[in-house]
């Protein structure tokens, strides 16, 4: 169903952006599960009372009293989020609607390859890049976790956890994929597969920052994701990871569908 | 039997542009000349062909199979140079061509690597920086390198210099003795007068005229024989004005009234776009 080829050209075109996402990673969770320190807590709740908007927008919040509260807080509101969400955008548009636009597709689809194994073999190399990357993370946060406060960190919640981030970068991957499978022109593919993530993720930073805004979560995705609660075996945040994996999965299936039956004017 | 078929075929883009109602097929080891303007819808029903959109009214066949339903199975023995082409700017030529051998399941690189001689192109340098012509060269030897049985040709040698073309037009013969069925599309006479059997004529969506290249010519173009004083004038005659020399007489035909032809199709009226 997949094809070798194309999927290890786009695996290697994939492969530069992976090394300078984990390489951004690396840098931030490294800083930061070394900033924990139960001390140094108080520092950072002080900043948050200095500036709690700001502090609560990125999901950082006041009164995280364990490594894994204290990394939810200050890992999986930003840059857990949002950098591998850049990769699901920029690869999502440029494994199917860049080929359609620029005509490549041709070259792709005149040839004994069905076009559903194409786009299957697209997607399977855009999953492949988002696991990795988590994957990437998880491995990265155990080993620093354990280098610097061996034993604070239980494996099994941050495996958890990261199965639920997971869940919700596949959802996002959906959104990209669908609308590369969708549009034939970069500009649309990009204004849909971008824009929704982004405004979903604006939206979710307004809901953080409070009361009167708080109602914004019921209609951004990023709520499903709820770290802390997937933490604490909260039913509701399991409930809320398989809606996000359910959604992803459609997504694709609706992708590949799209993308099988349209019609290519290259 | 016909190797492509195209019966009744229409699709509508609305405000006139489209394809209505185009019927013709290409008989197994002809080669068969798709001309019109630009615009005409020669690419549209080419599409159809390729499996890239779907034939809303009427049916397209290739060897029998629905060119939508089994587009991957018809694939197989097809060739196509695309209209425009796009390949993977981010590649050489030499690493696009070994991964569409791959991609198609390729084993047998000797054809490819013959192509590469007969149009002297040396595909080492990045696609993006390439001219043209060298990435027309590259669709020609991605399309014959896997000895299809039919070959779809959309203007093939736009962006070829002169010399090539004549290279391009020999391969053709060439494949064309093989009985090779091949449907060439084409805005340029010449090209399609000199390997062409027969010709379509398309303009603004409608196919005008499907017939042999020399019934088109008989029809349309004036013939002379000329009676000269000896049979080596009579040669040098003919051999000038591209005629034939029996002893004292030779015959030539009037050259740019093919051409009158095609605007007699093509009429002067501005709606071809």
């Amino acid at each position: 169903m997949i094809n070798k080829t194309l999927y290890l050209r786009e695996m290697k075109k994939s492969l530069k952006m992976l090394l300078i996402f984990a390489m951004i990673l690396t840098m931030y969770v490294a800083i930061i599960i070394s900033m924990y320190d139960p001390k140094m807590m108080e520092t950072l709740d002080n900043f948050y009372e200095i500036m709690p908007e700001v502090m609560s927008a990125v999901g950082m919040t006041a009164g995280a009293n364990s490594l894994i509260g204290f990394m939810v807080s200050y890992l999986y509101g930003f840059i857990l989020l949002v950098f591998p969400m850049v990769f699901a955008i920029l690869r999502g548009n440029g494994l199917i609607a860049k080929y359609t636009d620029s005509g490549a597709m041709a070259v792709l689809v005149a040839s004994p390859v069905k076009r559903k194994s194409i786009v299957i073999t697209q997607l399977s190399v855009l999953i492949s890049g988002v696991l990795l990357l988590i994957g990437y993370a998880t491995g990265l946060e155990f080993v620093v976790a354990n280098m610097q406060f061996p034993g604070e960190l239980a494996a099994g919640e941050l495996l958890k956890l990261n199965l639920g981030l997971l869940a919700l970068q596949l959802f996002i991957a959906g959104i990209c994929f669908l609308s590369s499978c969708l549009f034939s022109e970069t500009k649309y593919s990009i204004a849909f597969g971008a824009g929704i993530p982004a405004l979903m993720y604006i939206l979710q930073m307004l809901a953080n920052v409070g009361e009167k805004a708080e109602k914004i979560k019921y209609i951004t995705f990023f709520t499903l994701f709820d770290a802390n609660g997937i933490v604490a075996g909260d039913a509701g945040a399991f409930t809320g990871s398989v809606v996000l994996l359910v959604g992803a999965v459609v997504m694709f299936a609706a992708g590949v569908e799209i993308f099988s039956r349209k019609d290519l004017c290259v | 039997m016909s190797a492509i078929e195209i019966k009744n075929l229409t699709r509508d883009y609305g405000g006139g542009k489209g394809i209505f109602d185009v019927s013709f097929q290409v008989n197994k080891g002809e080669v068969f000349g798709f001309l019109g303007p630009n615009g005409a819808g020669k690419t549209t029903t080419i599409r159809h062909l390729m499996g890239f959109i779907k034939n809303k009214s009427g049916v397209c066949t290739i060897n029998g199979m629905d060119c939508w339903k089994e587009s991957a199975k018809i694939q197989n023995t097809l060739g196509y140079i695309p209209g425009e082409i796009n390949f993977f700017d981010d590649m050489t030529g030499t690493e696009f061509l070994a991964f569409i051998a791959k991609y198609r399941g390729l084993t047998d690189l000797e054809r490819q690597k013959e192509l590469l001689e007969r149009f002297e192109l040396d595909p080492k340098g990045k696609i993006r920086k390439m001219s043209k012509g060298m990435k027309q060269k590259i669709g020609i030897v991605t399309a014959f390198m896997h000895n299809p049985d039919i070959l779809i040709l959309d203007e093939p040698t736009s962006g070829l210099d002169p010399l090539m073309q004549n290279r391009f037009i020999e391969l053709v013969a060439e494949e064309k003795k093989k009985g090779k069925t091949i449907l060439l599309s084409s805005h340029i006479f010449e090209e399609v007068e000199k390997t062409c059997d027969r010709i379509g004529i398309i303009r603004a969506g409608k196919l005008m005229t499907v017939d042999l290249v020399e019934t088109l010519r008989e029809r349309h173009m004036h013939t002379y024989t000329v009676t000269l004083d000896t049979p080596e004038e009579a040669a040098a005659f003919a051999k000038d004005f591209d005629g034939t020399a029996t002893g004292v007489k030779a015959t030539v035909a009037s050259k740019q009234s093919l051409e009158n032809i095609f605007m007699n199709y093509y009429g002067g009226n501005s709606d071809d776009q």
